[in-house]
């Protein structure tokens, strides 16, 4: 009863719901990118200065969020973590000291602060590029280690028991 | 000639012509004494011919307790089984008709090299009666008779009788005068050969005569009885009435003419003579006289002469090899001697015919008609089939008649001397084993029509015995049959080298003498006679260990073994074997190598030392066999087997999955790079708010 059913779906249907699968469900996330690009349009009039800041001085999580590709997408969280840590002195100065447009554009173009925030997202782009390596060369050391271990239980079974240990039961 | 008659040619003591001779020459041997129970000397330098049997060489023998004392020893030849049963019962029996049997037992003989079986009889104070079939013998008068011949001679028999032992060796050639007067005569010796196996057929009855001389069995009395009408024939008529006969024609004489008339023919006699021969010399053993007749004739009460009564005599003979038969005893005697001669004429229906028209006996046509027609529909293989149907026809010829088979003629209880007897000269076997499997003495048995208590249970040991021969393990086989068959025979195991055991009880220290000698360091200290041996000697059901012994693990076969050496040496003794624990010592790798555990095995290995130098099989076995230990191991070693094939999967597992771990570490990576930049945005954060406010 299942086989004729399972005929009819074609394989475009099938190649559609597959990448669906893969992106996670497209409605749901698209819902939340709508409500958060909302929220932010809402706040724009209340602290431009904040948002131009924020704008240009996060660019490079922006390009990492939208050029990355493949299923586990985390760049823009390493390059963001750090191009925050770049831009949140200026942001606090901005916000503590002179909140207006004007002092948002001479931050914007003071060498130092795009070299700063620019900067740090390089190096966040730098572990993230380094980190996957260094985590299999520690996995495959440590599944080495775990297989010399296993291979010492074994000789001294044999020791123990004879050759014979090695034979299926 | 069958292959059992070509394998006892040089067993025959018949092959002279007249069995009863003895040796004349003078055996010269010579070297160091026997000693028989650390108490009488055998000496090898001084045989003594005149005493000597057909079966067993003469020595001058030495009491050391009473060095006056007369005696000599009889050596029995290897290659005979000798009566122990009789050896057992006429030890120390002092009857005036019977030379004294003083000792008996093995003993190490150094011109055989080997142990054999010797006995120690008294010195008879006279000579033989007579040296030789052919010779002369003093007559006596039927005055003197009674006094110096009946008297003592039947007082014997009555002494046999009632220790359940014929004697079977009955004839002037083995009877001594008693005293230096002449005045009382004795049997000789009678237990150095199987029964009757040194007689001739003269002094043996029809049936007895019709068998091979080795499995003529021991009968009973009334065969003695026998041979004591043919003897006392020869006494009164002072000499050999048939001599120069030969052997097939005195039987032949005795079917056609009675043996009293054969013996006695035309010779004038005493009619109290008459009476006592025709009554000793009957042919119907129902009929014969025993020792309650003899007595009653000793008494003076005198009897009509038994008339003998003859088989019907056919209206015309039946013509078989050149030769006409007129009475089926002759007849089935002839076939059976010419076997493959014989299946022609009975198959064709003439014997029928012969049986219907010249015999006139109706029913005996309509069996063997039965018998044939059953033969020639059997659908299994014609050549056997015809064998057993002649064997049952010769059976219908002549019901008295011993087993008839191919040649081979046997008492049932005759079987196992003349197993032993061709086990012992490497004969061949083939024919014995045939009738056991194709069950001839049950035919016998059951074709004779007469019952006899003795025959059910003789019937019944043929069954087991054939159940022993069907199978072909550590146990059974036809080393069985020849142990059950010979309750008193040696083991002939060749793993005892010259020891010679009859007894359980002595199969231990004889393995333990013969180890030291042992060549083969790779056999196991049981091989199919010990196991035979002890599977008919043993009064526990050794089964179990039988089969352990025949398993193709070595381990196995040598711990039913040790089982069984163990429970040996714990009910039998002695307390310690050195020897044989040494034996069993050097076999027990297997067995040690059945537990799994490294540890244990070396345990083991360092005990097992201890106790061959104690000498202990038992405690060897109760070393190995520990079934706790055992149970352990087994199930530590099944954990072991499981962990080793655990940590394999794993391993393969690990090798394997690179592909897996690689994407794995990839998002791990990129996981704890995506967390390393929240921190850090997180700890800036912090920083700069701190700052900003302190």
């Amino acid at each position: 009863m299942l086989r004729p059913m399972a005929k009819k779906i074609s394989a475009v249907d099938r190649a559609r719901a597959a990448a669906a699968a893969k992106k996670g469900g497209g409605a749901p996330a698209g819902i939340n990118r709508g409500v958060v690009l909302m929220v932010l349009a809402a706040l724009v009039p209340f602290s431009l200065p904040t948002v131009v800041l924020v704008g240009f001085g996060m660019l490079p999580t922006l390009a990492s969020w939208a050029t990355e590709k493949g299923p586990n997408k985390y760049a823009f969280l390493c390059v963001g973590g750090l191009n925050f840590a770049g831009v949140f002195p200026y942001l606090f100065t901005l916000w503590f000291g002179v909140h207006t447009l004007d002092e948002a554009f001479r931050m914007l173009t003071d060498p130092i602060m795009l070299m700063t925030a620019y900067g740090c997202s390089a190096i966040g782009w730098g572990i993230y590029a380094a980190m996957p390596p260094m985590v299999a060369s520690y996995l495959s050391a440590s599944s080495q280690r775990r297989v010399n271990n296993l291979k010492a239980a074994q000789k001294k079974l044999i020791e123990e028991w004879g050759d014979e240990v090695a034979k299926k039961g | 000639m069958s292959e059992i008659d070509e394998a006892e040619v040089e067993l025959d003591p018949a092959e002279d012509g007249d069995g009863g001779d003895v040796k004349v020459e003078v055996v010269k041997q010579t070297g160091p004494p026997g000693v028989l129970r650390d108490r009488y000397t055998i000496r090898s330098s001084q045989p003594l011919p005149e005493l000597s049997t057909p079966s067993a060489d003469a020595f001058v023998a030495e009491d050391k307790r009473d060095p006056n004392r007369a005696l000599f020893g009889l050596i029995c030849k290897p290659e005979l089984p000798p009566r122990v049963n009789a050896m057992r019962a006429l030890k120390g029996v002092s009857t005036p008709g019977l030379m004294q049997l003083v000792e008996w037992g093995p003993m190490n003989w150094p011109p055989a090299g080997r142990q054999c079986m010797t006995v120690v009889y008294e010195r008879p104070g006279g000579d033989r009666v007579m040296t030789s079939m052919r010779s002369d013998v003093p007559r006596i008068d039927e005055y003197q008779i009674t006094k110096r011949v009946i008297e003592p001679l039947t007082a014997a028999l009555k002494e046999m009788d009632s220790r359940g032992v014929p004697h079977r060796s009955i004839r002037p050639t083995n009877l001594f005068y008693a005293d230096g007067n002449g005045e009382r005569l004795a049997f000789g010796d009678c237990v150095c050969a199987p029964p009757a196996f040194d007689q001739s057929v003269l002094f043996e009855t029809v049936e007895s005569g019709m068998c091979t001389p080795i499995a003529r069995g021991s009968g009973d009395h009334t065969e003695d009885f026998y041979s004591l009408g043919v003897t006392i024939a020869f006494l009164i008529l002072g000499r050999n009435p048939v001599v120069g006969l030969s052997d097939d024609a005195i039987l032949g004489m005795k079917i056609q003419q009675g043996s009293y008339n054969m013996l006695i023919g035309d010779e004038r006699l005493p009619l109290p003579m008459i009476e006592l021969l025709r009554g000793l010399l009957c042919d119907d053993g129902s009929q014969r006289w025993d020792a309650e007749d003899l007595d009653l004739w000793l008494s003076g009460r005198r009897m009509s002469p038994l008339q003998p009564r003859g088989e019907k005599r056919a209206a015309r003979g039946f013509p078989f090899m050149g030769k006409e038969y007129f009475n089926g005893r002759e007849l089935s005697q002839a076939m059976s001697r010419n076997w493959d001669q014989a299946i022609p004429p009975v198959v064709e229906g003439k014997l029928e015919l012969w049986l219907r028209r010249a015999v006139e006996d109706k029913d005996k046509a309509n069996v063997v008609a039965e018998v044939v027609r059953m033969a020639l529909n059997s659908s299994t293989d014609k050549k056997s089939s015809t064998d057993l149907m002649l064997c049952k026809v010769l059976i219908l010829l002549d019901q008295a008649a011993p087993i008839r088979y191919k040649g081979f003629n046997a008492m049932p209880d005759g079987f196992g001397s003349a197993l032993a007897a061709v086990m012992a000269s490497r004969g061949d076997t083939r024919l014995l084993t045939e009738i056991i499997l194709r069950e001839v003495p049950r035919l016998w048995f059951e074709m004779r029509g007469e019952y006899q208590p003795d025959n059910s249970l003789m019937e019944s040991n043929f069954k087991e015995l054939r159940s022993y021969l069907s199978q072909t393990g550590m146990g059974y086989g036809l080393e069985r049959c020849l142990y059950e068959l010979n309750d008193a025979l040696p083991c002939q195991s060749l793993l005892l080298g010259e020891e010679y055991v009859v007894e359980v009880k002595e199969l231990l220290p004889a393995l333990n003498a013969a180890a030291s000698k042992r060549a083969d360091g790779k056999q196991i200290p049981v091989d199919r006679h010990i196991a035979a041996f002890l599977g008919a000697r043993m009064r526990s059901d050794i089964d179990r260990n039988l089969t352990a012994l025949s398993d193709s693990n070595q381990g196995v076969a040598m711990m039913g073994a040790l089982n069984l050496f163990a429970v040996l040496q714990y009910r039998l003794g002695p307390e310690s074997l050195p020897g044989l624990a040494a034996w069993v010592g050097a076999m027990i790798a297997p067995i040690v190598q059945g537990f799994h555990g490294r540890e244990k095995r070396k345990e083991l290995e360092k005990e097992i030392p201890r106790l061959v130098r104690k000498g202990s099989v038992v405690e060897i076995y109760n070393l190995l066999e520990n079934s706790e230990e055992r149970v352990r191991d087994e199930q530590e070693f099944t954990f072991a087997q499981a962990q080793y094939a655990a940590a394999e999967e794993e391993i393969k597992h690990i090798i394997t999955e690179t592909e897996e771990r690689a994407a794995e570490a990839d998002k791990i990576g990129r996981q704890t790079a995506a967390v390393s930049g929240i921190i850090v945005a997180m700890i800036t954060a912090s920083v700069v708010v701190i700052s900003a406010v302190f």
